[in-house]
């Protein structure tokens, strides 16, 4: 029986052996080199851009649907009236101009001779008819909650009624939501009892192709698109579903696809290495954070809160978490993000000082406290966050629990701290109000439970203030206050990443993931 | 014939079954295997120091290939893979083998009940037992915790409960292809109750697929932990884990393999041992290889 | 026999009854807010609250199930909570795909195991029999993604000699297949051993080969038909499993299948999305068993005369 189990081991090891060397002798770069060159050709020859992205779509009805993967694919069917540029300009899409005539009202301008990729002409019917379906919708329909009514003036200009002063009416705008359709289109559609979400056509740089669930989205050159520069590179884009990290990566080494968006921070530094390939790093607007409760003990007292900020080293943080690609931050807003400002306090890593400020809170033996996590990645940071607490005698445990289950646990205020993320979007407000206002404490977003009244009314001023440099002010303000209170442990911001084939250009790469394809081709 | 092994006295049984085990050497070196194991998770703390050990982090350090220091290598925290499997092995085993156990003490009885009695008692047993297999197992290990909490029994409830169907199915049908061989015919004929022919005669008779089906379960409970700690089911960090520590791999496949294989192999190796030992205990069982 | 189908499959009635009866009210009991988890955690509270009475969130709990029911009756699955698409179609778009790998994946199993398992219960401890049990323990210990990632990274990123993923040709459906089936393969050779091997000992293979019966002849005629039992039941909950979706066999090669859809259902507490599978699945099941139920017949005819 022994020599038995030594000759299946001693064969075991020769396949084991074999493996490694077809491995070894695969990976030549003359090898690589053929096949990206291959990939490079096949589009060429069909000029059809492949796009692989991490998760599925969940409708291709700009109004049922508030995620990145979705908006991948309608940003490019459809046109908003504004769009956010890459240098975070605010600037007209479908919109010639607009004017603020009072504090609520703004007169909106068409471009002229603008069309439906069926034929059918823009009017500003077709934009009364889209915002109010976007109002109406359950999904992005709050994004337009300041808008009144419109009024439609004439084929080219109509006019918008705000319920409020607003700043955040044009970036809003720019929300994958506010997507203009066409009133008689849809109208006849879903008077079939058809769904816009299975035929989308709007007057963006595509039309649509198919849509296979759970596995791909086809569009094809749209070309009577109005805008002749920003007119598509390629024939098409494809946008092809591919859920594992490491089997993205490799779809991309590969050359199963051209353009791959969100890189796993693992391969990251593979596709550094990889002649054939390029990756570009940006700034993201993403950032992690780990929120302590300022509403119970012991973290209702700043001076814990404060030695909370000195004993974390964010650096090991970030390293366990995501593997070293990004940066540990300060700030409350991620540096990449529209409304970021830098005037937050700076805690340096020192767990002497933060036993001393513990010692002080009256602390001075520690305390066991539960920290709530709801993914891998936050998990493995909360694990290097409990061996920084253990040195200053503090005692972290971890829960974790599926994304639902925390949502509700921590909007009852159940969690001491929890670990979470934000991705802020071209509106400031979106980000400050829900966060950092009393009205938003536990489910509005505001896991601190931190509530300020002079950050509320700073919150509604830049809000409103139609003054730029006042709206700046009370940024500034807001996060010298927040930070000063310590009501998070701000950890650390990824890096942004869009990884393509070396010999692929034309990315406009967006800082808060709203990428535009239609410039993608090979040279 | 078992009839007349029914005169014996119940323990000479036992050690007539023992001494035939003995003579397996293959069954042998499972138990060898399995008690070392066990000693392994008894001993843990002596084999490696668990504050210093098995949770001490060293980022610096991290993800580096097996070497004299470190022999399984390090994880993604710098921390002692070894030292990490060896206290793994306290739950891992616990709930591998008692998930198992849960599923096959609620499924047998209820499949060999079904196999037994067929006709409506059948259809009812194995209708509700379609149901189940029809609920997926995260949603049922959902339930557990929102009604019972994230404890490690609840683990070994969860991952129990889902496998109760699969038993019930296998033991009906074997219950199903003996109930009308003769000593079962004979066992009733002299008047023997329901109960009593069904355990005594019957489940002895159809341990074969039985025991197959456990002894390789086990290696998917232990794999299941994993696939349910997002629920917040089963330990948490910084404990160790057997299948949390090849999951927690799975996005370093290429860059350090370590990572999963030693806890895929340290599964191999229980199931490998279990398995020897099942086998051999079916053959000691089995009356008619008693020459 | 027919009388015995027919009852079974109004036996789906009852069955599909109280499988959404009991995932209903799972989903009610399970935490987390249906609405709160579509919006993500960005959207304001008035926009959720808006959301759940829109998708009727705030009803008793019973009333939502007899409204479901209703529907249900008139064989309408409802639509999605995430997406407002009719489950029906939703689930009915990504079930061929699970069928073609569920139904590939056994198929390799079974054809190789099957042998394989007969070959070792012949050859007791010999060294097939040792290589065949480590191959399978293998098998049985290796998660599918560790496997997938593995054949990815061996026949895909090195060898170029299949794509990474997708199911548009029939070169993607090798790696996934391969992988799928590994895990079915160790159970069934396995079970195929253990039932060969206790029919080779029943008195009646003996006797037959005591009489000089040819040995083959034994173990193919004979032996084989009834050690099937076992085997038919573990390839039916098998299938039946695998009918159910690969979660991370789909993810790994990014097959557009069922498992996906119905976990990232229950992560959204997309009650209609998840009801709407498991009662697909609970057909499935149901049927599979039936078809188990009938082969026991074919290979015992003992067993036929028990189904009235």
């Amino acid at each position: 029986m022994k020599r038995t189990g030594k000759i299946v081991l001693a064969a075991m090891l020769a396949a084991s052996v074999l493996l490694t060397a077809c491995g070894g002798s695969g990976n030549t770069g003359a090898e690589g080199t053929q096949a990206a060159a291959g990939s490079g050709t096949t589009s060429k020859s069909d000029g059809i851009i492949r796009i692989g992205m991490k998760a599925d779509i969940t409708s291709l009805d700009p109004h049922d649907h508030n995620d990145v993967q979705s908006s991948n694919a309608t940003r490019h069917i459809y046109s908003n009236l504004i769009r956010v540029n890459s240098d975070h300009e605010v600037v007209g899409d479908l919109a010639e101009s607009w004017e603020y005539t009072d504090d609520t009202t703004v007169a909106f301008k068409l471009k002229e001779g603008v069309q439906f990729s069926d034929g059918t002409p823009l009017t500003a019917d077709d934009v009364k008819f889209s915002l109010e379906r976007q109002k109406a919708s359950s999904k992005v329909g709050h994004l337009v909650a300041m808008i009144d009514s419109v009024e439609v003036v004439d084929d080219l200009n109509f006019i918008i009624h705000m319920n409020q002063p607003s700043n955040a009416l044009l970036t809003s705008l720019a929300h994958s939501g506010g997507a203009i359709m066409c009133r008689s289109y849809t109208e006849k559609l879903e008077s079939e009892g058809k769904k816009l979400a299975d035929a989308p056509m709007g007057t963006g740089p595509y039309t649509f192709v198919s849509w296979v669930p759970g596995s791909s989205v086809e569009l094809k050159k749209n070309p009577n698109y109005f805008d002749k520069e920003r007119e598509a590179q390629n024939e098409g884009l494809i946008l092809k579903v591919i859920a594992e990290e490491t089997s993205r990566t490799i779809a991309l080494e590969n050359g199963e696809i051209d353009i791959l968006t969100d890189v796993g921070t693992n391969d990251a530094q593979k596709i550094r290495d990889n002649a054939n390939l390029a990756l570009d790093e940006y700034d993201s607007s993403q950032q992690e954070m780990m929120n302590l409760n300022t509403s119970k003990a012991p973290f209702d007292n700043v001076l814990v809160r404060q030695a909370m900020n000195h004993a974390i080293n964010k650096e090991d943080c970030m390293i366990v978490a995501i593997n070293g690609e990004g940066a540990g931050v300060d700030g409350y807003l991620a540096p990449g993000a529209i409304g970021y400002k830098d005037t937050a306090v700076h805690y340096e890593y020192d767990p002497e000082l933060a036993k001393e400020l513990l010692a002080e809170a009256g602390y001075a033996d520690g305390f066991t406290f539960t920290t709530f996590v709801s993914n891998d990645e936050r998990s493995r940071a909360a694990t290097a966050i409990q061996a920084n607490l253990q040195q200053i005698g503090v005692t972290m445990n971890i829960e974790q629990m599926e994304a639902s289950t925390f949502y509700e646990r921590t909007g009852n205020g159940e969690h001491d701290a929890c670990i979470s993320g934000w991705v802020a979007n071209a509106e400031p407000d979106n980000t400050y109000r829900p966060l950092f206002t009393s009205v938003n404490a536990g489910p509005g977003g505001n896991r601190a439970f931190y509530k300020n009244p002079e950050v509320d009314a700073l919150v509604d001023d830049a809000a409103t203030n139609r003054d730029p440099e006042k709206v700046d002010e009370d940024y500034k303000e807001v996060t010298r206050i927040i930070s000063g209170d310590a009501i998070w442990v701000p950890l650390y911001t990824q890096t942004g990443f869009v990884a393509r084939q070396n010999n692929l250009q034309g990315i406009e790469i967006s800082s808060f993931n709203m990428h535009v394809f239609t410039g993608a081709h090979y040279e | 014939m078992v009839k007349t092994a029914q005169t014996y006295k119940k323990r000479s049984m036992a050690s007539e079954i023992w001494r035939r085990l003995c003579r397996n050497k293959m069954a042998m070196l499972g138990l060898v295997i399995m008690v070392i194991l066990v000693l392994t998770a008894i001993f843990a703390d002596v084999i490696a120091d668990y504050d210093t050990k098995v949770i001490a982090q060293d980022i610096k350090n991290r993800l580096q290939g097996p070497s004299m220091a470190h022999w399984c290598g390090t994880d993604e925290f710098g921390r002692d893979i070894f030292a990490r499997l060896v206290h793994g092995s306290r739950v891992s085993l616990v709930v591998g083998l008692v998930s198992v156990t849960i599923s096959l003490i609620i499924g047998g009885p209820l499949g060999a009940v079904a196999g037994y009695y067929g006709g409506r008692v059948d259809n009812v047993i194995m209708r509700i037992m379609d149901i189940f297999l029809a609920v997926p197992s995260i949603l049922l290990a959902m339930t557990i915790v929102a009604a019972l909490g994230t404890s490690l029994v609840n683990v070994m409830l969860a991952i129990g409960i889902s496998g109760v169907p699969g038993y019930a199915r296998i033991v009906r049908a074997s219950v199903m292809s003996i109930k009308d061989q003769e000593f079962v015919e004979a066992s009733r004929a002299i008047g023997a109750k329901s109960p009593t022919t069904i355990f005594r005669e019957i489940l002895p008779n159809c341990l074969a697929p039985i025991i197959v089906q456990a002894t390789l379960s086990v290696a998917s409970a232990i794999l299941s932990t994993a696939s349910l700690s997002f629920l917040g089911l089963g330990v948490q960090p910084p404990s160790p884990e057997w299948g949390a520590m090849l999951s927690g791999g799975r996005n370093y496949l290429r860059d350090a393999l370590h990572l999963t294989l030693f806890p895929g192999l340290s599964i191999v190796i229980t199931i490998l041992a279990l398995n020897l030992l099942g086998d051999g205990l079916r053959d000691a069982l089995d009356p008619r290889l008693k020459q | 026999m027919h009388k015995y189908i027919i009852k079974r499959l109004l036996m789906l009635i009852p069955v599909v009854i109280g499988v959404s009866f009991l995932v209903f009210f799972i989903m009610s009991l399970a935490p987390g807010d249906t609405a709160r988890t579509i919006l993500g955690e960005t959207a304001p509270m008035e926009a959720v609250e808006a959301l759940r009475e829109e998708l009727g969130l705030n009803d008793p709990v019973l009333v939502r199930y007899f409204h479901y029911m209703a529907d249900l009756l008139h064989g309408d699955l409802g639509e999605s909570y995430k997406s407002g698409q009719p489950v029906f179609s939703e689930v009915m778009s990504r079930f061929p795909a699970t069928l073609k790998l569920a139904f590939w994946g056994m198929l390799f199993a079974v054809v190789l195991s099957i042998p394989i398992g007969i070959i070792s219960a012949t050859k007791q401890y010999s060294l097939t029999d040792s290589v065949s049990m480590v191959l399978a323990l293998l098998g049985v210990a290796t998660p599918n993604f560790w496997l997938g990632l593995m054949l990815i990274i061996g026949f895909s990123l090195h060898l170029k000699w299949f794509p990474s993923g997708g199911d548009e040709t029939w070169r993607a459906l090798v790696l996934p297949v391969i992988t799928l089936g590994t895990g079915c393969m160790a159970s069934v050779t396995r079970i195929t051993r253990s039932s060969m091997l206790e029919v080779v000992r029943q008195d009646y293979i003996r006797t037959a080969k005591a009489k000089g019966v040819n040995r083959r002849v034994v173990i193919y005629k004979h032996a084989l038909k009834n050690a099937m039992i076992p085997v038919v039941t573990v390839i039916g909950l098998q299938f039946g499993q695998l009918l159910g979706g690969a979660v991370l066999t789909e993810s790994v090669f990014s097959w557009p299948g069922v498992g996906t859809y119905l976990v990232n259902s229950i992560k959204a507490k997309d009650t209609p999305a998840v009801l709407g599978c498991v009662i697909i699945f609970c057909i499935c099941f149901s049927i599979v068993n039936l078809v188990v139920d009938i082969l026991y017949a074919y290979i015992d005819p003992r067993i036929k005369s028990k189904y009235k």
